[in-house]
């Protein structure tokens, strides 16, 4: 973890040098990893908790950007088209344990628990 | 100096060396818009291979913060400066892009690290442009990238609310990087001493310690910086492409050969390793079952990194969807925009071959698809899509499946109470 800043006359810092972050690659940015995400499995809480977490930068400041309600639009619309996958809870022995969020899916599959 | 066919840049070009390719070529695909920057990679390589005294600065495998950070810091900015002030204005391309093998991104009209050496170098000093980091350049992996300032004077502590962290007010993407085990080896072509060398079987690069001295001429050369100078052994050290497991001799192989502790580490699903038929030209054989085959010459949308050095890098990366297009094609040549179109609304093929990212640890050699139901029609960003659910299988070395797997693979989980149990 560095400490301090980086020096401003430092010639190689990119100080003084314009990367522009606009809304329209704020919101490429946040929709490339709901799919992403979606794709690997993440329900609905799971992407919603990843773009509220402050260590996950990107996705962190995408959510600032954006606001809240832009976010879950752009969420629930990943999920709609990637968010088929059935969730198969192993080991559930214990009474209680309950599968993560499975009607939040498109319902198509039926949960085993085995 | 003799000429070899760069099938990247679309042309002929300089290199010390005539041209010989092996039988098959190591290579991977990085899919950048799936990389969190774990460092699982970093972490299972430096694990495996460089905990050693003397390599404490060496991360053969590395994850950067793009545009702000390298490590070597600066390296890619300090070489395309080289590049720049040698051939003004010139670093373009030109001819547009096609579906041909041998030319797929057009023709590069630049100078490359190998001929801009020619023009700009004394040619008995040196036959690759290049430059020399620092010790200061080495030694702080991920400096000022996008971790946090910690508070002045206390140190080891992180902020217990997490908001109030400075953030990049602007776009930024994880680069993942191990050598590319070039077709062009830079570092090679730079070594007076002929220490290192490509393989004939599977084309991994490796640097020979017992005829190294330690002349630095290859960590100079590497445009990459992927070599590195040790300085209690004083001699250079590399990626070695984990070549035990690339021959099935790791004992959890059994015989198959496997990718690399790198690859196998990645939670975030986003490497594919392998070893590509090469032609007699140098250019990928048609293979058009093998995975990374598909996703380079038939997909198109994994790229080599900056394909305009001239070493025919075999590493290639599927481009971040979000980020400038000026910049992306700066860094993967000018394919990025039909790669981005076609990763972004994805046809049924590439969806299904996307499937095949770490669901073993075995190398894919070839794939076939078995058509599933539709499982989704509607739009998808303002697109329509429709998706399948179908199967793709794997087969290994021998012919063997190794695995099969549906796009809309079920997700086994733990129940929370036992989610980090063994």
């Amino acid at each position: 973890m560095p400490y301090d800043d980086p020096e401003p006359d430092d010639p190689h810092i990119l100080v003084g040098v314009s990367l522009p972050g606009d809304e329209t690659v704020t919101r490429e940015m946040a929709a490339a990893f709901a799919d992403e995400f979606a794709q690997m499995g993440f329900d609905r809480d799971r992407l919603l908790r990843l773009f509220a977490n402050p260590f996950y930068t990107g996705a962190h400041a995408a959510r600032q950007l954006l606001g809240d309600a832009e976010i879950t639009r752009i969420v629930v619309e990943s999920l709609r088209a990637y968010g088929g996958r059935a969730y198969v809870v192993l080991d559930a022995d214990t009474e209680g344990d309950e599968p993560e969020a499975p009607a939040a899916r498109r319902g198509k599959r039926a949960l085993r628990v085995l | 100096m003799p000429s070899v066919k760069n099938w990247q840049l679309g042309r002929e070009m300089a290199y010390p060396y005539d041209a010989r390719y092996p039988d098959r070529q190591f290579a991977f695909v990085f899919n950048i818009n799936r990389c969190i920057a774990c460092q699982s990679c970093t972490m299972a390589c430096k694990s495996t291979w460089t905990f050693s005294k003397g390599q404490e600065h060496m991360w053969w495998a590395n994850v950067e913060t793009k545009p702000y950070g390298g490590y070597p810091r600066f390296w890619d900015m300090k070489i395309l400066e080289k590049l720049e002030e040698a051939n003004p204005e010139g670093q373009t391309w030109s001819g547009g892009l096609s579906e041909e093998r041998g030319k797929p991104y057009g023709t590069f009209d630049g100078q490359t690290i190998f001929e801009a050496a020619q023009r700009t170098l004394t040619p008995d000093s040196a036959r690759v442009l290049g430059y020399l980091p620092t010790d200061e350049e080495w030694n702080s992996p991920n400096i000022y990238e996008d971790n946090p300032v910690g508070q002045k004077g206390v140190r080891n502590k992180l902020s217990e609310t997490g908001e109030q962290l400075p953030v990049h007010n602007t776009w930024f993407f994880y680069l993942a990087r191990i050598c590319n085990h070039c077709s062009y080896p830079a570092c090679l072509a730079a070594c007076p001493r002929k220490a290192l060398y490509k393989r004939p079987e599977d084309g991994i690069v490796l640097l020979d310690q017992e005829e190294c001295r330690g002349y630095r001429k290859c960590v100079e050369a590497c445009p990459y910086k992927k070599t590195m100078y040790r300085g209690n052994t004083r001699t250079s050290e590399k990626c070695i492409a984990c070549y035990p497991r690339v021959e099935g001799k790791d004992p959890e192989s059994g015989g198959d050969p496997m990718e690399t502790r790198c690859m196998a580490a990645c939670i975030g699903q986003m490497r594919m390793q392998g070893l590509v038929k090469l032609a007699e030209d140098g250019t990928w054989a048609k293979d058009r079952q093998n995975p990374l085959y598909y996703l380079v010459h038939v997909a198109k949308v994994a790229l080599p990194l900056y394909p305009q050095f001239g070493t025919q890098p075999n590493g290639y990366y599927i481009p971040p969807r979000w980020v400038p297009r000026p910049y992306l094609r700066q860094m993967f040549g000018p394919g990025v925009d039909r790669a981005i179109e076609r990763y972004t609304d994805p046809d049924r093929e590439l969806l299904a071959v996307l499937q095949l990212f770490r669901r073993s640890n075995k190398i894919i050699f070839r794939y076939e698809m078995k058509e599933g139901p539709k499982v989704y029609e509607g739009t998808l960003h303002g697109k329509p899509v429709t998706l399948y659910n179908d199967t793709v299988i794997a087969y290994g070395k021998t012919g063997k499946e190794l695995f099969r797997t549906t796009v809309e693979e079920p997700v086994h989980v733990r129940p929370a109470i036992h989610a980090n149990s063994i």
